[in-house]
């Protein structure tokens, strides 16, 4: 397992630097102009441009600013390690801009996660168990709700409903929790519902048909037979087997929400990872974007690793050499 | 038996829910209807307001303005190169104090110049070649500096502009300073036509007449900049912004102790950069009211607020949260604000000293003939472009060049190709085309280069608008587009070599109150360049130009007009014959030259939070004049 692991390590290094690669690529191929033409005036010479390109990094080949990148990732740089250079804005680490972004990401993504997780997959079961009754109807029709409605719409319902009309909830904007954990609350629960909406209507569904199948198996049958209860047939030999398409989803799903909330860090002025992302993109701020892309490059890998490692645990016959 | 029951009950309640949604949606369409915006002429722009006065301007409390998406800043806020209106707002009203002021009213009123840090607005001397400035006395830094402004302040700032290094992005106004293009070619270090003969005076010398030189000086890269805290950051664009010292009436919160070295300074607490999501200025505790007598500085702090949901912006500006935004409101809310009698009165409308316009590249085909770019200008809906926008709260129809506010009022009745309603007139259209190379006689663009022609626009809601008025109006005369949408068309449209024929993007605003601002970066073939080209129409290029710059334009060079003299005969020019000579520019630009179809002069809007008590139109930065705003504890 130890050797499994660092195998796959290696790789995670590999598939990153790639990722990286074509960022690149993309970002000097894509016909956006010049990022230099934004920090120079209205009436730039040749010879201001080519300062600030000069400035920027921007006078190499992208092959050979990839390669700098590349470097100063591992080795380090005036920031310290892991060094990711400087943003063309405003001058500043771009490792201390994406760490302090970061916590408002996972913070959203790690409520959100636990509130769909445990929703969809209790709905999943409910309807399972419940198959063609009114409670089976309902929650399939929470999960299409949950499925169709657009995730900016929902959000902005939220707000207009429980706090502009109702006062329930705090409203756009972010709190720390250092400063306030209340506020923090407050501000962060109507975006965690409104992202685990989704994602909990795909589990439901999920849950639901794995669970079917999994409950018209013979040893199912044969461990009510034995005189198991149902809860624990269900829970423990059911529900157990289901799991394995629910965690590899789950891994994979938390991994593209480090870089991938921004319908929800737009609408609720979380102004997180992947709010920053697209504003750098949209600014043809590089280095920025090279860096988001590389943190959620790097969660994608160590997710999946996470998921094959939690396989060998749901799963006996699943064993890594 | 069960199941068709249920089936039944199904069909029932889709018919139900398709009932509702149906009611909802007529109800807000008869809502649209009646609403209106502010009234409006064919041509005539929206009531503009001026300011907004409840009678209880007061000292204290905090002004918080919602700025949408990012701050923007094109040098992170550092004066030398910090190029963005809004933050000039910010800078020119709060932060530094340039020898050159403004009142920061509305109007003509907010265009007039008076001595800011400098007694009074000088007289060039030396028949128009020198500039004497007398500084006021008791004007101080802020923490951590702590001391007097100098002349040698003033000096350095001026260096800064000019050291290629430190990212000065409007240096080109400062070329006409002897000495100042050697300090930017390496050749000197310092400029020497700007002395300090004492600690109160700064001496300038020009190498030709340049009748707008105050102006120029009025801009806040040239205000003061200690040369202890200046040094810390000497080629660092933008890094000086972060530790940004305060020669006005309020500073960036976390200015404070006594600057000791380099090493020791850190980027102040109140601004996070331009990557960041807040902006806190607070009291400068060592500015001297009795110094500036027109920066009233009401309020105890300003917190500028990055919010990413514009809608949200809006929703804490009606409820007290916010009391100013930086932001475009939607329709929906200029509709809700327009048609509410107790909250029209928060709604400002103000001239934004902008023209939108659509570009033609005088190389390209068929606008390479001029009876084609007129048909153009005749044939253009020009309502419906504003309507487009917004409707005529969004500002007054272009019918020139230059906004006429930049001419005090000239030119307002000029109105080279009007047409009933400013909606277009095919007749007139026609009757230009037929004079056109590329039509048979019929008045119509019947030759192959009117077919398919390429148009850039931007990829916004507004260009999704705007695009469809454009073409139908165009193919009444002939003229039919292959329309390419960028995100970001600028960078496309602003290189050369592209040779793109027409463009519905662009908008130039002025940069201080003189048509200069317009017609030296729009017009002159000295402000052709290969990338971040804004004379998009190519006026006064020549093969030999082409040439000499790599510019890679195809098409034909050799009959392209050019308004390079009647210009450089304004630049040096004073006063009203100023006005009057800029005036003519404009009219040969529509008439002989026609390199565009202007269509709006743009509104700046603003949607004030109920706390506010008084605000008032910052002519200069086209936004709110910060320094006389008012708001409840």
């Amino acid at each position: 397992m130890i050797f499994y692991i660092a195998r796959r390590l290696v790789w995670t290094i590999v598939v990153v630097l790639c990722v990286i690669g074509i960022t690149y690529v993309v970002f000097f191929k894509l016909p956006a102009g010049n990022p230099a033409l934004r920090f120079a005036g209205k009436s730039p010479t040749q010879q201001e441009l080519a300062q600030i390109e000069h400035r920027l990094g921007l006078d190499r080949p992208w092959y050979i600013q990839f390669g700098k990148f590349a470097y100063h990732f591992f080795a380090g740089d005036q920031y310290g390690w892991p060094g990711l250079g400087y943003t063309y804005a405003s001058g500043s680490s771009v490792k201390s801009l994406i760490f302090q972004r970061a916590p408002r990401t996972l913070e959203l993504i790690a409520g959100a996660a636990v509130l769909w997780l445990f929703t969809g997959v209790a709905i999943g079961v409910i309807s399972a168990v419940r198959r063609r009754t009114v409670a089976d109807r309902v929650a399939m029709g929470f999960a299409l709700f949950g499925i169709s409605t657009p995730v900016f719409w929902l959000g902005l319902m939220m707000l207009y409903i429980f706090w502009r009309r109702l006062g329930w909830a705090g409203g756009a904007g972010y709190v720390s929790p250092a400063t306030s954990f209340t506020q923090f609350f407050s501000h962060m629960i109507l975006p965690w519902i409104t992202l685990a909406m989704l994602y909990a209507a795909f589990y439901a569904r999920m849950t639901r048909n794995n669970l079917l199948e999994t409950l018209g198996e013979d040893y199912i049958r044969t461990a009510r037979a034995k005189g198991l209860t149902e809860r624990r047939v269900i829970l423990k030999h059911g529900l157990r087997a289901s799991l394995t398409p629910i965690v590899t989803m789950f891994g994979m799903d938390i991994a593209l929400l480090v870089g991938g909330a921004v319908i929800t860090e737009s609408v609720f002025n979380i102004q997180g990872l992947g709010y920053l992302a697209i504003n750098s993109a949209l600014t043809q701020d590089l280095p920025i974007v090279a860096g988001v892309v590389l943190l959620a490059a790097v969660a994608v890998a160590l997710m999946n690793l996470i998921v094959d490692i939690l396989y060998a645990f749901l799963d006996p016959r699943v064993r890594y050499a | 038996m069960r199941r068709y029951l249920r089936f039944a009950v199904m069909l029932a309640a889709i018919v139900a829910l398709t009932a509702l949604a149906a009611g909802c949606g007529s109800s807000k369409k008869s809502s649209s209807s009646s609403s209106s915006t502010n009234s409006s002429s064919s041509s005539g722009g929206s009531t503009a307001n001026a300011s907004y006065d409840n009678g209880s301007s007061q000292k204290g409390g905090t002004y918080t303005v919602g700025w949408e998406q990012s701050f923007g800043f094109t040098d992170n806020l550092d004066p030398t190169g910090e190029y963005l209106g809004n933050a000039w707002a910010i800078l020119s009203n709060l932060l530094v104090r340039p020898l050159i002021g403004y009142k920061h009213l509305a109007g003509a009123a907010g265009n007039a110049l008076i001595g800011d840090l400098a007694t009074d607005v000088p007289k060039p001397t030396d028949n128009g070649l020198t500039y004497t400035y007398h500084l006021r006395s008791g004007v101080k830094f802020g923490p951590p500096i702590n001391r007097v402004v100098t002349a040698k302040d003033v000096v350095y700032a001026m260096n800064r502009l000019a050291d290629p290094k430190d990212g000065a992005e409007y240096g080109f106004y400062y070329s006409v300073v002897k000495g100042f293009d050697d300090v930017v070619n390496g050749k000197a270090k310092t400029i020497s036509g700007i002395t300090a003969p004492n600690n109160n005076t700064v001496v300038v010398h020009l190498t030709q007449k340049t009748g707008d030189f105050n102006y120029r000086m009025a801009m806040p890269a040239t205000a003061p900049i200690p040369p202890e805290v200046g040094a810390c950051f000497e080629g660092k664009p933008g890094n000086y912004g972060r530790d940004l010292i305060s020669s006005s009436s309020y500073m960036i919160a976390g200015s404070a102790g006594k600057f000791t070295s380099c090493s020791a300074l850190k980027p102040f607490s109140g601004y996070a950069g331009a990557d960041g999501n807040h902006l806190n200025l607070v009291r400068n505790p060592n500015y001297n009211q009795s110094t500036d007598p027109y920066r009233k500085n009401y309020p105890d702090k300003f917190d500028f607020v990055i919010n990413s949901n514009a809608d949200d912006i809006f929703n804490k500006v009606q409820a007290g949260q916010y009391d100013d935004e930086e932001s475009s409101p939607s329709p929906k809310t200029l509709r809700k604000y327009g048609t509410n009698a107790n909250l029209k009165k928060m709604l400002q409308s103000n001239v934004g000293d902008r023209t939108w316009y659509l570009t033609m590249n005088l190389t390209q085909p068929p606008f390479d003939d001029i009876h084609v770019r007129k048909a153009m200008n005749y044939i253009m809906d020009k309502q419906a472009l504003r309507l487009a926008w917004g409707g005529a709260i969004q500002g007054q129809i272009a019918t020139h060049i230059v906004p006429p506010v930049l001419y005090n009022g000239g030119l307002s009745e000029y109105d080279p190709y009007a047409s009933p309603n400013e909606s277009g007139s095919l007749q007139k259209a026609q009757a230009e085309m037929k004079k056109s190379k590329y039509s048979n006689g019929t008045g119509m663009c019947s030759a192959s280069a009117c077919k398919g022609v390429l148009m850039i626009g931007d990829t916004r809601a507004l260009d999704n608008r705007m695009i469809p008025v454009i073409q139908a109006a165009a193919k009444k005369i002939g003229i039919t587009f292959t329309v390419r949408q960028i995100n970001g068309a600028y960078t496309t449209i602003q290189t050369t070599s592209k040779n793109i024929p027409i463009s519905e993007r662009p908008g130039w605003g002025k940069d201080y109150a003189d048509a200069s601002t317009f017609f030296n970066a729009l017009f002159t073939s000295g402000a052709i360049i290969p990338q971040g080209n804004t004379n998009y129409s190519l006026v006064g290029i020549t093969p030999a130009l082409n040439t000499s710059k790599k510019l890679g334009v195809t098409g034909d060079l050799n009959n392209v007009p050019s308004v390079d003299k009647p210009i450089a005969a304004c630049n040096a020019k004073l006063g009203q014959d100023r006005i009057n000579c800029w005036e003519g520019v404009d009219k040969t630009l529509m008439t002989k030259v026609v390199p565009w179809v202007p269509y709006l002069w743009s509104n700046v809007i603003k949607i004030l939070g109920p706390n506010v008590t008084h605000w008032n139109y910052d002519q200069f930065a086209d936004d709110t004049a910060y320094s006389l705003v008012s708001v409840k504890k």
